[in-house]
């Protein structure tokens, strides 16, 4: 199978190959002639060698789910694809190809080796999927850009790094610069990092006046002492500022599942005024400025009740559910322990039994001592239903008694919101009332024609006659009371949808569990009665 | 029996605070003590706060008057000091104070016992009791509490019983008696006859019960306890009493002596207390004590309930207790009570025993020859100094079965400082069980090991200190044919693994060297939950069937589930119809899944699955052939050690520990040659000239200045001679050397090249010995009038000579 790589045509990665590969490499011996008896399935084989086969293309590999090792090198695979499905894998050799581009690799979560070794790779990119890279083996490519490294800096598991025979390292300060951005490294190019201090720090051209004793790590940070400052700097405030918004939104999320988002401060009340554009032209008449003040933190008074209110309730929700889940919890681990018991008891005796019948000589005796035993399994299975259908009676009743509560729970925080929002509508319509007499009395001002101030432009094509005042004036209320119906609305909608699907999951739940507890229990006592069946005709034919 | 120099010393120590009680004949006794007890000193303490503080670690000496005979014999009188002897005038005085007192209170209180005053001293010398303590502070911290304090003083003490337990006094009044015949003689007899009554009313009884009341009496005082006390309310004790206030003292309580037990003072064992005393004063009971102690008060300033005897002393106690008001009223009272029987200013003398010295061999020891036996009710304990038993046992309680202590129940041994840590030797007499105990640090990291022989493959038990051993080992069971053994905190969650033997098989190859494991017939292993593993592959147990070549597994058991999956293999090497050797059939292994899954199915899965648990089944057959080993190993090591016995000194001991012991003598010989050496070399330069001169007499002016003179010369003379003697034997080396090189240059020629080395290796030796001698010279030269310059002044500054710095001064 090892012929040199330039006598032989590509070959096409087909079943077949992968079959002879899989049998030669798979069990061997006694265990061997079995695997060859049923065969191998793909999905089962950990780990694969495919080296030296002048392969183009790697293909039909996603039946390997399961593999761990890879090996495909010294082929003549151009592109990396087609490995997609072997999330599970470990270490993944795919030396001496012609690669050009690090692709393909973004499902590779798993891996931890890589070698790549002896290829056509100038830059080092698209390897963020693989947070547990430790060793990686680039030799013998065409980096040539030394900020390749920095890309690097993002692998915490990294240890060991290759990147011997690249332009890079023909670069004077490589091994430096490498070390003072990588920190953590503790081999390059297959020695270890510290071991070779005296040679290198002698061969540095331009030391910076570092005492020359000092190891390697130390010397090559003092010598790129700023910019990596600079770079920590920068991922420090990336850090910080991705922390930020983590927290943000988790707040965010938090107020989420209370419903009552954005509803902390002035969110609703901007909002009633973001489309309305007559509302925010009325704003600038006469006394509507402090009207509208005044409205605002009275409005947001209101707002932030009704957060408070529901963060309040959230927390009471969740102890509740808490508190069930606990006691649901363990009512079934109880129950289990019983179970359990009894299968204890039931296996001592059984097998004792057993025991009896298989040295029992007399076919009558046999016959009746395993009738005695079906019965006892019969008996189990009967013990063991009726611990179950007490289990299930018992849970419904708490569920339901759960379900009352919670729906009452969330009865009572619709209805109080309720009559918050009703609040703010009243401070609406009182608004509305106010900024009426205002547009009505400044309309008279202006038909008077003694009106002193300036207005905008729209606003005073506003009043040209009283209708149309009326309707702007009008228009604006209905904007503001939409939105706060849709708020409201938004909320209700919410969280009855939020308790309809927190009952259901519960019912599904308990049903599920039941459904499985029966399946097991019938299992279980199938595979008594049958073994007992077995043994009756073992005993039979004997 | 007999009374050793120790029992006085540790009865001295007893009284530091002693409330001593003289059981009147009536009321008063002590149910406690059956035992008669001879009872030298009764010591009276009052514990004020200061007093307290130093008498709790102070010891006092009493002598007491009364030492029956043997004790002549055993103290040598002739080394006491003369305080001992006699009395001084103070003392003589008190002991006339004592009898005035005395006398008073026999005409006030006729039908109340004698008092304890002044019993005699081994010398046979009157005392008074309170000089008979002497607050002593002792340099063992043990000593400084109380409880460990009477623990060492009950310890310290042998329990001699009196001729009469009734009199503990006879001696004393008898001498007594001579003095002040007038007025004891009614009191006397009057308890007398009260005795004599008491006792012929109870004769009948008591001589039935004599013979087993004497058996008794040495053995337990419970045992004693049970019967109806001949002598109840007669017998006559003492001990101590702690008063409360000092050293955080919360309430009064007592001290038994025997025992080093506290009781409080409500405990119904002392029925009364007759008098009081500490090293200062004396007090007599005036309460009424039929209610037992429980009534009385300790206010000693009280003059109503405790009539003392010095007033001087008296005060200084009182302005400790906390009624100071209290003790200025007694003194009017008692002045107007017309005691005025002595002088008020009268102090207690200085006490003129001498103080205890308890040597840290002595205190190591503890007990009378480092050994004590204390008898109880169907039990016996011995207490031993530590390493007075070579085989460290430091105490040893027998349990018996009846109270004749005949028939032993069961046996506990206590051991310190063994090397092999052994702490306690449990031996039941009725199962034959024999449990040993061990302190960590054993090499096997024994922990408890208990057996019925020593015989391999017997019952036995033996447990471990499981964080001191790699495997996790916390206990072994064996009967004869089963092995179990419980295993925690191992990475593989091993917990118990259970072996079972068949009988052995007899070998007709007789290869002697090979041992002959028992064949296993079964093992069972037993596994925590690994929690890395899913539940349906984590392997809660399994069983190695190995004579029917069957393996059982039971896995976990998943959270949600009750049941759990089992598996069996069955290895079968057959060989089919056509001659194929089968590898794996379906029927190899019959599994039970609780949610079945399609890999194991499989037969490779099976196979390797079974491959893997024939390995495991090797592994851990070996695994009990081993432990087998090991218990072996450790009977072994355990003889050897029961055989040994050698004990641990710590490094700190320098008595004991052999290393420290030569290293310190070897230092101090060599303190001592070093000191020799100085000595040497401090030689008198003056001594041969002072030798000539008549001895003991001052120099005169001009014998000092002869002698100086002389001195000098005579030093100037020496140092000419060295010189010389380096000169002439430099010239003769020199000479040498010419002589050789001429005789070199002679017979140049003819030299053979060994000569000519060994002439060549002559002549750098002549010359370095050349060059050496002159350096030497040189040296000499130079030193010479410095050294003569020297000797000068000392002898200027000599104070031998101080007749010469006159001259000079």
């Amino acid at each position: 199978m090892n012929q040199p790589c330039n006598s032989m045509e590509p070959r096409v990665m087909d079943d077949d190959m992968l079959k002879l590969a899989v049998g030669d490499q798979g069990p061997q011996e006694e265990a061997g002639q079995l695997a060859k008896q049923e065969g191998i399935l793909f999905k089962d084989v950990l780990s694969l060698q495919l080296d030296f086969r002048n392969i183009l293309r790697i293909d039909n590999l996603w039946q390997f789910e399961n593999l761990r090792k890879l090996q495909l090198d010294n082929n003549i695979i151009e592109k990396i694809e087609g490995l997609e499905n072997l999330a599970h894998l470990v270490w993944l050799d795919l030396s001496f190809n012609n690669i050009e581009t690090i692709e393909g690799l973004d499902t590779l979560v798993n891996l931890e080796d890589l070698s790549l070794f002896n290829n056509r790779i100038s830059k080092i990119d698209s390897l963020d999927a693989l947070v547990k890279l430790q060793v990686l083996s680039l030799g013998n490519n065409r980096i040539d850009n030394m900020m390749n490294i920095i890309y690097l800096r993002r692998f915490k598991c990294l240890r060991t790094l290759s990147l011997s025979r690249n332009p890079i390292s023909e670069a004077e300060d490589y091994k430096m610069f490498i070390c003072a951005y990588l920190p953590d490294l503790m081999y390059l190019d297959y020695r270890r990092i510290d071991d070779h201090t005296a040679s290198v720090s002698l061969s540095v051209s331009q030391p910076c006046e570092t005492d020359s004793s000092s190891p390697q790590k130390k010397l090559a940070e003092a010598k790129h002492q700023y910019s990596i400052d600079e770079l920590k700097h920068q991922e420090n405030l990336m850090q910080a500022q991705l922390e930020d918004e983590q927290a943000q939104r988790e707040e965010l999320e938090k107020h989420k599942t209370a419903f009552v988002e954005h509803l902390n401060g002035s969110f609703l009340f901007d909002s009633m005024y973001a489309e309305d554009s007559e509302g925010n032209n009325l704003s600038y008449l006469p006394g509507v400025g402090e009207l509208l003040e005044t409205y605002k933190d009275k409005f947001v008074i209101i707002c932030v009740n009704i957060f408070e209110y529901g963060l309040k309730q959230q927390e009471k929700r969740k102890t509740e559910l808490d508190t069930f889940s606990e006691c649901v919890r363990e009512a079934i681990q109880e129950n289990q322990e019983q179970g359990k018991r009894k299968i204890a008891k039931f296996e001592e005796k059984h097998l004792s039994s057993l025991s009896a019948i298989r040295e029992e000589l007399e076919l009558p005796n046999i016959e009746k001592m395993i009738l005695e035993c079906s019965a006892d399994i019969s008996e189990l299975f009967d013990a063991l239903m009726t611990l179950e259908m007490q289990l299930v009676e018992q849970l419904e009743e708490t569920i339901n008694m759960f379900e009352r509560n919670i729906v009452d729970m969330v009865g009572l925080f619709i209805e109080n919101v309720q009559s918050l929002m009703a609040q703010c509508r009243d401070l609406e319509n009182h608004h509305h009332e106010k900024l009426l007499e205002i547009s009505i009395s400044t309309l008279e001002k202006i038909v008077e024609g003694d009106l002193d101030e300036d207005l905008p432009n729209d606003l005073r094509a506003l009043f040209v006659d009283k209708d149309t005042i009326v309707n702007a004036v009008g228009a604006s209320h209905d904007i503001h009371l939409l939105k706060i119906d849709n708020r409201e609305d938004e909320l209700v909608t919410r969280i009855n949808s939020w308790c309809t699907r927190l009952i259901d999951r519960i019912h599904k739940d308990e049903i599920m569990r039941n459904r499985k507890r029966v399946k097991e229990i019938n299992q279980y006592i199938d595979h008594m009665q049958s073994e007992l069946d077995n043994l009756e005709c073992g005993d039979i034919l004997d | 029996m007999e009374v050793l120099r120790e029992k006085v010393e540790e009865e001295e120590e007893a009284e530091r605070e002693e409330a001593a009680e003289w059981a009147e004949w009536a009321r008063m006794e002590k149910m406690m003590r059956p035992v008669e007890v001879r009872k030298e000193e009764i010591t009276l303490k009052q514990e004020t706060l200061r007093d307290l503080e130093k008498k709790l670690s102070e010891i006092q000496i009493t002598v007491s008057a009364e030492l029956p005979a043997f004790t002549k014999d055993t103290i040598d009188i002739s080394k006491l000091p003369i305080s001992y002897k006699t009395n001084t005038p103070k003392e003589e005085h008190l002991l006339q104070v004592a009898d005035n007192f005395s006398r008073q209170y026999s005409h006030l209180c006729p039908d109340r016992v004698p008092l304890f005053l002044h019993p005699l001293n081994e010398c046979e010398v009157p005392k008074f009791v309170s000089t008979t303590l002497r607050p002593t502070l002792m340099p063992y911290p043990e000593l400084y509490n109380w409880d460990s304090c009477a623990q060492f003083v009950s310890d310290f003490l042998t329990m001699v019983p009196l001729p009469d337990p009734l009199k503990p006094t006879i001696k004393k009044e008898e001498k007594v008696l001579p003095k002040k015949y007038t007025i004891k003689p009614p009191r006397d007899l009057c308890s007398r006859f009260e005795q004599e009554q008491e006792v012929k009313k109870q004769q009948e009884i008591r001589a039935q019960e004599k013979k087993r009341l004497r058996e008794e009496e040495e053995r337990l005082m419970e045992a004693e306890k049970a019967k109806p006390d001949a002598l109840h309310g007669l017998r006559v004790h003492s001990w101590v009493l702690v008063l409360s206030g000092k050293r955080e003292v919360p309430e009064n309580f007592f001290i038994d002596p025997f025992t080093g037990h506290s009781y409080s003072t409500q405990d119904e064992h002392f029925l009364g207390i007759e008098s009081l005393w500490n090293h200062k004063n004396y007090w007599i009971n005036m309460q009424d004590c039929w209610n037992c102690c429980k009534d009385l008060i300790f206010d000693l300033g009280d003059p109503v309930r405790w009539e003392y005897m010095l007033l001087g002393t008296d005060k200084s106690q009182l302005s400790l207790t906390e009624e100071d008001d209290s003790g200025i009223n007694d003194e009017d009272d008692v002045e107007n009570l017309g005691k005025e029987d002595e002088d008020k200013s009268f102090d207690m003398p200085h006490s003129w025993v001498e103080q205890i010295e308890i040597s840290p061999e002595a205190f190591e020891t503890r007990c009378p020859n480092g050994k004590k036996v204390i008898q109880y009710k169907r039990a016996k304990l011995e207490k031993w100094a530590p390493y007075l038993n070579s085989n460290g046992l430091v105490s040893r309680l027998t349990t018996y079965e009846d109270l004749q202590c005949t028939n032993i129940l069961e046996i506990k041994e206590w051991y310190q400082n063994r090397e092999d840590m052994l702490e306690l030797k449990h031996i039941n007499k009725t199962t034959d069980l024999k449990t040993d105990y061990f302190k960590p640090g054993h090499p096997q990291a024994l922990r408890v090991h208990s057996y019925k022989s020593m015989q391999p493959e017997m019952d036995r038990v033996i447990e471990f200190y499981e964080t001191a051993r790699v495997d996790g080992l916390m206990k072994r069971e064996e009967t004869p044919r089963t092995m179990t053994e419980y295993y925690q905190g191992r990475p593989d969650f091993l917990s118990y693994r259970h072996a079972s033997f068949g009988p052995r098989v007899k070998k007709l190859t007789l290869s002697s060297a090979e041992s002959n494991p028992r064949p296993i017939v079964k093992i069972t292993e037993r596994f925590f939950r690994n929690p890395a593993k899913p539940a349906e592959e984590d392997v809660a147990e399994r069983v190695f069937l190995v004579a029917e070549e069957r393996i059982q597994l039971r896995y976990h058991c998943r959270e949600d589930h009750i049941t759990a999956s089992k598996r069996e293999f069955l290895r079968r090497t057959e060989v089919d119809s056509k001659g194929n050797k089968i590898i794996m059939t379906p029927d190899m292994c019959i599994s039970f899944e609780v949610e079945p899954m399609e890999h194991t199915k499989k037969l490779l899965y099976q196979y390797e699955a079974m491959m893997h648990l024939k390995r495991e089944e090797k592994l851990s057959r070996h695994q009990v052939w081993e432990s087998e080993l090991e218990v072996l190993e450790i009977l072994k090591l355990r003889e050897e050690e029961e055989a040994a016995h050698t004990l641990t000194i710590s490094i700190y001991d320098t008595k004991r520990n052999e290393k420290s012991k030569e290293y310190r003598e070897a230092m101090e010989r060599m303190m001592h040659e070093e000191h020799l050496r100085q000595v040497e070399t401090q030689l008198d330069y003056l001594a041969p000239f002072l030798a000539q001169l008549p001895p003991g007499e001052k120099l005169t002016c001009w014998q000092a200045v002869r002698l100086k003179d002389e001195c000098l010369s005579d030093f100037k003379q020496r140092l000419i001679n060295k010189a010389n003697l380096i000169q002439a034997r430099f010239e003769k080396e020199t000479q040498e050397l010419q002589k050789k090189q001429q005789w070199y240059q002679e017979n140049q020629v003819t030299l053979t090249p060994e000569d000519e080395d060994l002439y060549l290796s002559y002549c750098s030796q002549a010359m370095f010995r050349i060059r050496i001698l002159e350096q030497r010279l040189n040296r000499h030269k130079e030193l010479a009038p410095l050294k003569y310059l020297a000797l000068e002044e000392k002898l200027y500054k000599d104070p031998r000579l101080g007749e010469l710095q006159k001259i000079f001064a």
